[in-house]
């Protein structure tokens, strides 16, 4: 008898997937089982308790928070698994042999299906815990978490079969080439407006929480109500009911939950067959041609040597605005940031319009160079052999990168900054102070993300967000953090030394306002600056080492 | 730099990966305006030692000198004087091609300038991509990848070219063209070091030729010299390089493979 092909692919990708692990080194391997088990253990912990804690304290919004549990499972699905399903669907290099042999569209999509989950699936195991933490606090029957079980299931099938039903439809309609990040950006961007939207109903319900009254919840739950049509809502209805020992009412939510599950992977099994060999092309990823027209003559200068970090600078500037996977990926995040900004230029009660501006500018400067400058290096790709072989030393090249990541940084975060000193009505002082500190911390973060990214390359990804490894990611954000809070408090200690020299005692401090308080006060200040451009340098000189050793070989890519 | 130095020396080289020896104790000199021929069965450590000779390898022992320059110690001196194409070139798919001859030109420091430009023309000519302007280079196809990888190199005149399979997916002209060029370029004292799969190339091309077998240089020398060593005064290239990679005569293999199953 003949073995099924869907059993050949599934262990095919197993051995792949077990020779992958076997080759990584195994200490990088133990130490991210450890650090998953703990992390899993504390995060988990802490969202199941307060998950019990809410579906203990607050019956009336059980179903509100189970909705909107799955709704927003959906959406970060949507969301963060979009790229695995259509790399495992759509782009996977090893598709070809399989349309090459005699072997099924279904039989294809059925096997690829666990691996396309994989992404959703580990979403939705934190989406399980708050749900089990639902119950656990309402009291639940076991059979509420054998249905919470099912129920998560069938829901990342669900978006699973979504997705790849969308990448089909994008494909009818875009070119192969450019299908993928067209998608990716669509439901990056559909996703976002979605996460916005309820985090600013979220803010407006727990704008009035003190510690001494309970939050109105009326607008969250009349907000989630509005949303209880939608199909990713049902499971949490399902589950509610079952909560409130509504048996029937529990049946009709999971059946319709089923079905409309069913009928969707059916539509995705019958457009995948039909879009398969179009999304092949989905191999390329570059524009064949980028201008249409017959351009104007190149400029070309015409005195001096050729320089390499101007070569470098402006071919990443060329090559930035030609990758459309890459802004479809940064215009998404360029809408986070500039909402993010506007939602925290209102500073919560009691807090000081300058050191709002501080935390803003401190936020702004930390999120665009995790975003340009950690994929600085790695975004070479293979193209890094090209500087390894060229007389250009790894020196020139962090500079060359440090330099080009810093124009848009510092744009960014100078407009921002400076809307906010007008918006608030800063002295011109506390404005140049703000705008001092910006371009402090945009060239020490930035110094941090390039040489992070330097550290932990993954030259081989195509994809920005897996080009730099976690060792890399972070050394970024402990870097940039451990930057960012000395640079904050040097600027805080600066501040008070100020205040402790003019007489001033800050209340609250058990430090009297005297001269030597102030001398103090700014010495430790000046230590923790230095401590700020310490951390800086390391990592500078980390990166530097790294790249002057490192030798592995670049698949093409 | 004074002549007396060879353009391309690797003395004594060994690159190991743990317990595993890619490499073992490889030694050879290139001279200059010399097309010297690098032959090796698959996974024979041929781009291994290549890559170490580019200074892409740091080896496990040994050095590696180009017109004298150790790569690793004087690593900007000797890179400046060298160009090497990967069998998969190293190029940047968003970039057109003229934008990446004009990237590599800066990258070595190239006088900018009408020279310079003039140049950069008659390559893009030269190897059919004049007409491709617009056209990114991840588009491209492989053979199309390979010619502008090798107009990369001859931008900037290096001295010693390191060439890995430079004839791979070209078309049979543009392979020929890749051939006259190369004898052009060592008439007029640029040293080659070619690496290839096809015997015929390096049997045309190259005054010496250096064979690899499992991380070992097993001969070098003339076409004279390798018969002398494999003592046949006849013999093809092909002839001398199956019996100094020896294995199982391909004969013996077919016959198995096609033998009736028990």
């Amino acid at each position: 008898m003949s073995r099924s092909a869907v059993g050949i692919i599934l262990r095919a990708e197993w051995r792949a997937w077990r020779n992958r692990i076997a080759k990584a080194n195994p200490l990088r391997v133990v130490g991210l089982v450890l650090f998953a088990l703990l992390g899993g253990t504390v995060f988990g912990g802490f969202l199941f308790a307060l998950a019990a804690a809410a579906g203990h304290l607050l019956p009336s919004a059980r179903d509100a928070m189970l909705a909107g549990a799955f709704t927003a499972l959906s959406v970060l699905m949507l969301v963060v698994g979009f790229p695995s399903v259509i790399a495992t669907y759509f782009a996977g290099r090893d598709l070809m042999q399989l349309v090459l042999a005699p072997v099924r569209s279904l039989e294809i999509f059925l096997a690829r299906s666990l691996f396309a989950m994989s992404a959703n699936l580990l979403v939705a195991v934190v989406f399980l815990i708050f749900v089990a933490g639902v119950g656990a606090g309402s009291g639940a029957s076991p059979v509420y978490y054998l249905l919470a079980l099912v129920l998560v299931f069938v829901q990342v099938l669900l978006v699973t079969a979504l997705q790849a039903t969308f990448m089909a439809a994008v494909l009818r309609w875009v070119p192969a080439r450019i299908a993928r990040d067209v998608a990716v950006a669509v439901a990056t961007i559909a996703g976002g407006g979605l996460y916005l939207a309820w985090n600013l109903t979220l803010r407006q319900t727990l704008g009035s929480f003190t510690p001494r009254h309970q939050p109105d919840l009326s607008n969250l739950v009349s907000s989630l109500q509005r949303i209880e049509w939608l199909p990713s809502s049902w499971p949490g209805h399902a589950l509610s009911a079952v909560i409130e020992g509504n048996t029937s009412t529990a049946l009709v939510w999971t059946g319709v939950t089923l079905v409309f599950a069913i009928v969707l992977v059916g539509a995705a099994a019958l457009l995948y067959e039909r879009t398969l060999l179009a999304g092949l092309g989905l191999l390329g990823g570059v524009p064949s041609r980028w201008r249409t027209r017959r351009r104007k003559p190149p400029r070309v200068a015409t005195r001096g040597a050729g320089s390499p970090g101007f070569a470098i600078a402006r071919k990443d500037w060329i090559a930035y605005r030609r990758d459309i996977r890459r802004l479809s990926r940064f215009l998404p995040a360029m809408i986070f940031l500039l909402a993010y900004a506007v939602l925290l230029i209102r500073p919560g009660r009691g807090v000081d319009l300058f050191w709002n501006d501080v935390f803003v500018v401190s936020f702004v400067s930390l999120f665009m160079s995790m975003m340009f400058a950690t994929t600085a290096i790695p975004a070479e790709r293979r193209g890094y052999q090209l500087l390894r072989l060229a007389p250009v030393t790894a020196w020139q090249l962090i500079r060359a990168k440090v330099l080009f990541t810093l124009v848009p940084v510092l744009a960014l975060t100078g407009v921002i900054s400076l809307g906010l000193s007008i918006v608030g009505g800063n002295s011109p002082w506390k404005t140049l102070q703000v705008a001092l500190l910006a371009v402090w911390l945009g060239v020490g973060c930035v110094c941090i993300g390039v040489s992070a990214g330097a550290i932990d390359p993954n030259f081989e990804s195509s994809d920005d967000r897996r080009s730099v490894g976690i060792i890399g990611t972070f050394a970024a954000m402990g870097g940039e953090l451990a930057f960012g809070l000395f640079s904050v408090g040097a600027l805080a200690l600066f501040y008070l030394a100020a205040s402790l020299a003019a007489g001033n005692p800050v209340a609250g401090l058990p430090v009297s306002a005297t001269p030597a308080f102030a001398v103090l006060s700014a010495v430790v200040a000046v230590a923790l600056a230095a401590a700020g451009a310490a951390v800086v340098w390391l990592m500078l000189w980390l990166a530097s080492s790294h790249l002057r050793g490192f030798e592995d070989s670049i698949a093409t890519n | 730099m004074s002549q007396a130095h060879s353009a391309v020396e690797a003395r004594h080289l060994v690159k190991g990966y743990g317990i595993v020896r890619a490499v073992r104790d490889v030694s050879f000199e290139v001279s200059r305006g010399e097309i010297f021929g690098f032959l090796g069965a698959n996974g024979a450590g041929k781009t291994t030692t290549l890559r170490m000779l580019c200074g892409l390898i740091r080896p496990t022992a040994g050095t590696a000198l180009i017109d004298g320059f150790d790569v690793f110690a004087q690593p900007m001196e000797a890179k400046a004087r060298l160009g090497y194409l990967d069998e998969e070139p190293f190029i940047h798919p968003h970039l057109t091609g003229r934008e990446f001859l004009d990237y590599i030109a800066d990258l070595y420091r190239m006088p900018r300038g009408p020279e310079r430009q003039q140049r950069m023309e008659r390559l893009l000519g030269l190897f059919e991509l004049a007409d491709r302007d617009g056209e990114l280079i991840g588009a491209y196809s492989h053979g199309m990848k390979q010619k502008i990888g090798l107009a990369s190199l001859l931008i900037r005149e290096p001295s010693v070219l390191l060439l890995d399979e430079p004839t791979n997916g070209l078309d049979p002209r543009s392979a020929r063209l890749v051939k006259d060029l190369l004898e052009e370029l060592a008439a007029r004292g640029t040293t080659v070091l070619l690496s290839t799969h096809i015997l015929e190339v390096a049997q045309a091309l190259c005054r010496r030729i250096a064979i690899m077998d499992h991380g070992n240089l097993v001969a070098t020398g003339t076409m004279e010299d390798l018969r002398a060593q494999a003592g046949s005064a006849q013999a093809t290239l092909e002839d001398l390089f199956l019996r100094l990679t020896a294995g199982p005569e391909s004969s013996a293999l077919i016959e198995r493979l096609l033998a009736p199953q028990p």
